[in-house]
């Protein structure tokens, strides 16, 4: 399970989040709702070891996740699909996938495997996997950055902002292929904007605002809550 | 009459043929030190002002190697090789690592303290004065009228293999993609778990090696002296700016494009002109296409 408690990152004076406290069971999947400049994406570049934290920890599974040492949160089954994808645009689709499992080289055979899973859970990027990941539309560069971190064999997917850009038929498939990845076992961490698409299938979610935790609750708490309904469901 | 024959001479196609050869020996030595610069660019965003002096450092091991342990040319230009790709990789940790988060322009000028302070170095080791490499292959090979020293040959033939090489590694291997990756997205490779300090040092590596095999190989051609380094970085840098920075074709086509400028602008033109022509191309090429002639990754 992630546990993140009083977690605080400093930007020079500008302190982005405030003793963030939040969980994420096993098999999870939680969202994470904000505008932008709430700190979604500094809590994800800190649990991904990006950002050092001026107070407060974060685990997995009791493992610390706070060393500033990204190799290592990998390793340790910590994945991150980024905001604006971060993909290498001149490699192809397999290229960028395979170094999706830097982590696992020694493995070939379970590379192997893991890249025909990614493949049937995307088959879109089959028939693009020679193609230089830059040249291909949103959508599909989308579903490249996500299946990249998931041949890391993550137990926990870090998302960060998938929806952002996209159509909403893509999002519906981008967000269908999330609710596969989470029923295979894997607990997911959801930051989105988009908070209708994305409490369509989570469990559980939170609310930042400034750098805070102000609401927290269930799927169907969130959905009932008039503040949510208005600040991000446009109801 | 000899007038109208030395213009005939000039214009056939044997001496063309023969300029040629000097130029791929040349444009090959080139492409061997531009590659190095330009990988160190795409992975660090560092312009290395320091590499024209591992380039001459490369020609002094080898020096050193042949006059000192007396091991054969070969044997000095692997070890000339290697032990500079030890120090580039230990001065990325001991210079440019520590100056990571500090604004760009403290790395360049520690770059230029580095290259200034290799100079000196060697001057006080091995003095100012001009060495000689001899060729370990001595002599001519005539292809119907047009000579070339085996020395050419031998640098054609090794930088071509050694690109074919370095491409082998950078389009085939894992690591090889690593640093290809690093270089189109810092981010993404540290978010995939790719150490980027250790590819940092990899790459140092990879370009001072090229470099001092570069210099091992054209050192029996020229003269080895410590002010080498300044010469070569000048050129190089017009290389990899006129390619592209960061990008690995470009650096290998603008050596090629900067040698045959140079070499035939030289014999055709004036000799004196030979360096003119060469950043002349540069200024036309950046006035057209100012991102260089190869785009590189974002």
């Amino acid at each position: 399970m992630l546990e993140v408690r009083d977690l605080s990152v400093n930007y020079g004076p500008f302190r982005a989040l405030h003793d963030v406290n939040l969980t994420v069971q096993g098999g999870e999947i939680v969202v994470l709702l904000g505008a932008n400049g709430a700190g979604k994406s500094t809590l994800f570049r800190t649990l991904s070891g990006l950002q050092r934290p001026s107070g407060g920890t974060a685990t997995w599974n009791g493992t610390p996740l706070t060393g500033g040492r990204p190799e290592f949160n990998v390793s340790r089954g910590v994945s991150q699909c980024p905001e604006g994808r971060l993909l290498f645009p001149d490699l192809s689709v397999d290229k960028n996938l395979r170094l999706g499992a830097f982590v696992h080289r020694q493995d070939a055979a379970g590379n192997a495997r893991e890249l025909e899973r990614v493949y049937t859970l995307f088959p879109a990027l089959v028939e693009k996997r020679r193609a230089p990941a830059g040249s291909l539309s949103g959508g599909q560069q989308q579903m490249v950055a996500i299946a990249r971190a998931l041949m890391a064999r993550p137990e926990l997917l870090l998302l960060d902002e998938p929806s952002l850009g996209l159509a909403p038929l893509v999002v519906e498939q981008v967000f269908e292929a999330v609710q596969r990845v989470n029923e295979a076992g894997v607990s997911v961490l959801l930051a989105e904007q988009n908070a209708f698409a994305a409490l369509g299938i989570a469990h559980r979610g939170y609310v930042l605002e400034g750098g805070r935790v102000s609401l927290q609750g269930s799927q169907a708490e969130l959905l009932g809550d008039d503040r949510v309904r208005s600040a991000y469901l446009g109801v | 009459m000899r007038g109208a024959a030395f213009i005939l001479w000039r214009l056939s196609l044997t001496t063309f043929l023969q300029q040629l050869f000097n130029a791929l020996a040349l444009g090959g030595v080139y492409a061997l030190v531009a590659l190095g610069l330009t990988l160190v660019y795409g992975v660090m965003r560092v312009p290395n002002f320091a590499h024209g002096g591992l380039y001459m450092l490369g020609a002094y091991f080898a020096y050193a190697a042949l006059s000192g342990l007396g091991v054969p040319y070969v044997a000095a230009l692997l070890l000339a090789a290697a032990g500079v790709a030890l120090l580039a990789a230990l001065l990325e940790r001991a210079v440019f690592y520590p100056l990571r988060n500090a604004p760009h322009v403290h790395s360049m000028i520690a770059a230029i303290g580095v290259l200034f302070f290799v100079e000196a170095a060697v001057q006080l080791i091995w003095g100012p004065d001009f060495k000689q490499i001899a060729e370990p292959v001595p002599g001519i090979v005539n292809l119907g009228g047009v000579i070339i020293t085996w020395q050419r040959v031998l640098v054609i033939a090794a930088s071509v293999l050694v690109v074919l090489g370095l491409n082998y590694f950078l389009k085939r291997t894992l690591t090889g993609a690593t640093i290809e990756a690093m270089s189109q997205n810092r981010e993404g490779a540290r978010l995939v778990g790719v150490n980027v300090n250790r590819v940092g040092m990899l790459t140092f590596a990879i370009s001072g090696g090229l470099a001092a095999a570069a210099a091992a190989l054209i050192a029996p051609i020229i003269s080895v002296a410590p002010s080498m380094g300044e010469v070569m970085n000048l050129k190089v840098f017009a290389i990899i700016i006129l390619g592209g920075m960061g990008s690995v074709p470009g650096a290998i086509v603008g050596a090629f494009l900067l040698a045959l400028a140079e070499v035939f602008g030289g014999f055709y033109i004036n000799l004196d002109f030979a360096d003119v022509i060469g950043f002349a191309m540069l200024v036309l090429v950046l006035a057209i296409k100012p991102e260089g002639l190869f785009r590189r990754g974002t």
